[in-house]
């Protein structure tokens, strides 16, 4: 007679809209479906990355009435601007971990409730300081990314969180040219009602304001943790382990390969936030064209993003029912490649059509490789997801600091040079991808492990002590990994019920 | 000295070319007008209150001939000092592209006696905080700018005066941002206190 584990002996397992599994993770999406716990989930997170985005972001499109009003020189902007992006880089990595010990709806929702006075705030900046202030703490929303990143991977099964991944950082990242497109009409708005225009544009930093206060209650109240419930209340009930932040910390900076794709990813998403910055401004004053021209191509920039990215995370799905965590590697290499030469080509091209014909292809491969690359975060540790998520994240924003601070400040470098050169550098910084192994699957160079019976159980169990083994602590890891056998690729056994048939190293 | 002469030629049919495309040089162009404005070098005006009045003439020691102005346009231009680290505001000399003058004060058939030459402005509420003088120019039939004048020196350091614009703040706008913020963090407070306490009361005693 079989003794079951001991997840079956507690009260029967929620009825869920969507097909899970053992985790209780959807193994299906539906987009029109805003169903409890996972859809539910996955709207909220992107909505509210979305909005933090339109509001980080506001300031650009305004900029050229803004600094007639606060009397800004070409190095305040500039410094706002990489102010704005620099805030994120350690506000991602400690939400990482916020969301590992807190949950991403508590830690989401009140990073976006504290930051939205940022944006308040904007309305009343009198200086280029206050200015740069108010764009520094509302940029530290930005971090929203990890916990949306987190909640879809906590919502969403191993087969389909590249998918889900991509969507929601995907539409997330909308925010950053749609507001390219709000924050001019809502200006404008409000200056034929009969606002001067020095009052109207403080008056239109009201909406990403209010917008933010809204969604972080839509959050607080409407979202939920984890399939099984909110996290405090599984701490509770003893169905989930307090976490000690010191050992997921260390869990999480302690692996290399976050380090790694902390570095890929500024090369990505970091270059992402850079052109958002700077692009604008190139096309207007490369080809003449008029502010709003200039303002809708750097638009169309960012808004690829609804299906780029997510196209990313579904091209990196259907690469590992093949070829496993592997295919993944190589795609992520080969798409973000790509994108560093199309990049390289912009800097050269000398004609309006051809410009935009290349910006468009360079944003799709940009934003994959962004996609792709929060494909494979959730494979790099179960117990700190919350922590590598942040690293990388983290780390795409100090990409995008680097790459405006060397090659976007002051006129050491024409725009156009500054763009080939920045497409150089995405070259040299993506090849580090290739040091990427996991022992159970493989890397981009070699097969997995000779070792044949070192299998996902061994990875994902060895960040838990065998004090914390024997307490039980580890069974979520277990599941998951036993979840992730899928990223062998095509060349596995993959029984139906989803026990380990492979591995001996399963104890109950 | 034949290639000398050909270089000069070339860049004599350059300039030509481009005044001919449209695209007039200011260094081109003639100090054909006199401009006096009221302001005194110095002097701060405040945005949306003071005036300016500005009187043009045609420069009697010029020797060529008013006869092709047709349209005059006044224009409030930022000094030097205004235009550091400002690419926005930079000096082109090709006009299409300068953007030394970005502010029209009016734009007036030509006539060089009172009282069609001379105008009173009220500063605008959207002039930004910055040093100005101001520049006429002189445009033919063709809209071709072919004469200027303005009220500071060859190098513009003369005669500047500055505008205080308005800030576009109102207390009812500090004040809204102030409870809007105020009730956000208040109530993300009060929500976590709220959690508590039902926690609290819903726990079964725990041994």
């Amino acid at each position: 007679m079989e003794i079951e584990p001991p997840e079956s002996v507690v009260p029967p397992p929620a009825k869920f809209a969507l097909p899970v599994d053992s985790e209780h993770m959807a193994t299906e999406f539906r987009f029109f479906s805003i169903a409890k716990p996972h859809m539910s989930a996955f709207h909220l997170s992107w909505v509210s990355f979305f909005t933090c985005f339109v509001s980080s972001f506001a300031a650009p499109p305004l900029i050229p009435i803004i600094r007639d009003d606060l009397n800004l020189t070409a190095t305040d902007i500039g410094n706002a601007g990489i102010a704005s992006v620099s805030g994120a880089v350690f506000a991602r990595l400690a939400l990482g971990a916020a969301c590992d010990v807190f949950g991403p709806r508590l830690a989401s929702s009140s990073l976006i409730i504290l930051t939205a006075p940022a944006v308040y705030f904007t309305s009343i900046a009198s200086s280029p300081v206050s200015f740069l202030l108010v764009r520094f703490f509302a940029g530290f929303s930005l971090a929203t990314f990890v916990s949306s990143q987190f909640w879809t991977s906590c919502m969403f099964s191993a087969n389909l969180v590249g998918t889900a991944n991509g969507l929601s950082g995907g539409w997330g990242n909308l925010g950053g040219g749609a507001t390219q497109l709000i924050m001019p009409f809502v200006f404008s708005v409000i200056r034929d009602i009969g606002a001067v225009k020095f009052t109207a544009w403080r008056i239109a930093f009201f909406i990403p304001a209010l917008l933010q206060t809204v969604t972080a209650f839509a959050v607080l109240l409407c979202g939920q943790d984890l399939p099984d419930g909110n996290l405090q209340r599984l701490h509770k009930e003893g169905d989930k382990p307090k976490e000690d932040f010191s050992k997921v910390f260390y869990h999480g900076i302690s692996n290399y390969r976050g380090w790694i794709l902390a570095l890929t990813y500024g090369y990505c998403f970091g270059v992402e936030l850079t052109v958002d910055n700077i692009i604008a401004e190139y096309f207007y004053d490369r080809f003449d064209l008029k502010l709003s021209t200039a303002g809708i191509i750097a638009a169309t920039f960012g808004l690829a993003n609804l299906f780029s990215r997510p196209l990313g995370g579904v091209l990196s799905d259907v690469v590992a029912k093949r070829f496993g965590m592997r295919g993944r590697l190589w795609t992520l290499w080969t798409v973000q490649t790509i994108g560093g030469i199309l990049c390289v080509i912009l800097g050269r091209m000398g004609s309006l059509g051809a410009s935009v014909a290349v910006i468009v292809a360079f944003s799709i491969f940009c934003q994959a490789a962004s996609g792709l690359t929060y494909s494979v975060v959730p494979f790099v540790s179960r117990r700190s997801l919350g922590v590598i998520s942040g690293m990388t994240g983290g780390g795409g924003n100090v990409g995008a600091v680097v790459t405006q601070l060397i090659f976007f400040k002051g006129s050491r470098y024409s725009k156009e040079r500054g763009i080939t050169l920045m497409g150089i550098m995405i070259i040299c910084c993506t090849l580090p991808i290739c040091l990427i192994y996991f022992p159970q699957w493989g890397g981009m160079l070699c097969g997995p492990s000779s070792n044949k019976s070192f299998a996902e159980e061994d990875y994902y169990l060895s960040e838990w002590s065998s004090l914390e083994k024997d307490i039980g602590f580890h069974h979520e890891s277990m599941k998951f990994a036993s979840n992730s056998r899928s990223e062998r690729g095509k060349r596995s056994v993959i029984s139906t019920t989803g026990a380990a048939s492979i591995s001996p190293s399963i104890q109950v | 000295m034949g290639t000398r002469a050909v270089i000069l030629a070339s860049l004599l049919v350059a300039c030509l070319a481009q005044a001919c495309d449209g695209n007039v040089l200011f260094s081109s162009l003639s100090r054909t007008l006199v401009v006096e404005a009221s302001p005194t070098a110095g002097q701060v005006l405040k945005s949306g209150e003071d005036k300016i009045k500005v009187t043009w003439s045609f420069n009697g020691t010029y020797s060529g001939k008013d006869a092709d102005y047709k349209t005059v346009k006044v224009k409030l231009c930022y000094a030097p000092v205004s235009q550091k680290d400002r690419g926005w505001r930079k000096t082109v000399d090709n006009l299409k592209k300068d953007k030394t003058c970005p502010h029209l004060i009016v734009a007036r058939p030509y006539s060089s006696s009172a009282p069609n030459n001379s105008f009173e402005w009220t500063v605008t509420k959207d002039i930004p905080k910055a040093t100005y003088f101001i520049r006429v120019y002189a445009i033919n039939a063709s809209a071709n700018d072919v004469g200027y004048g303005q009220t500071t020196n060859k190098n513009k350091t003369t005669n500047l005066f500055e505008v205080d614009a308005i800030t576009g703040r109102h207390t009812s706008l500090d004040i809204a941002s102030v409870c809007f913020s105020a009730f956000s963090v208040l109530s993300l407070a009060g929500f976590f206190i709220g959690e508590k306490r039902r926690a609290k009361k819903s726990s079964p005693p725990h041994m």
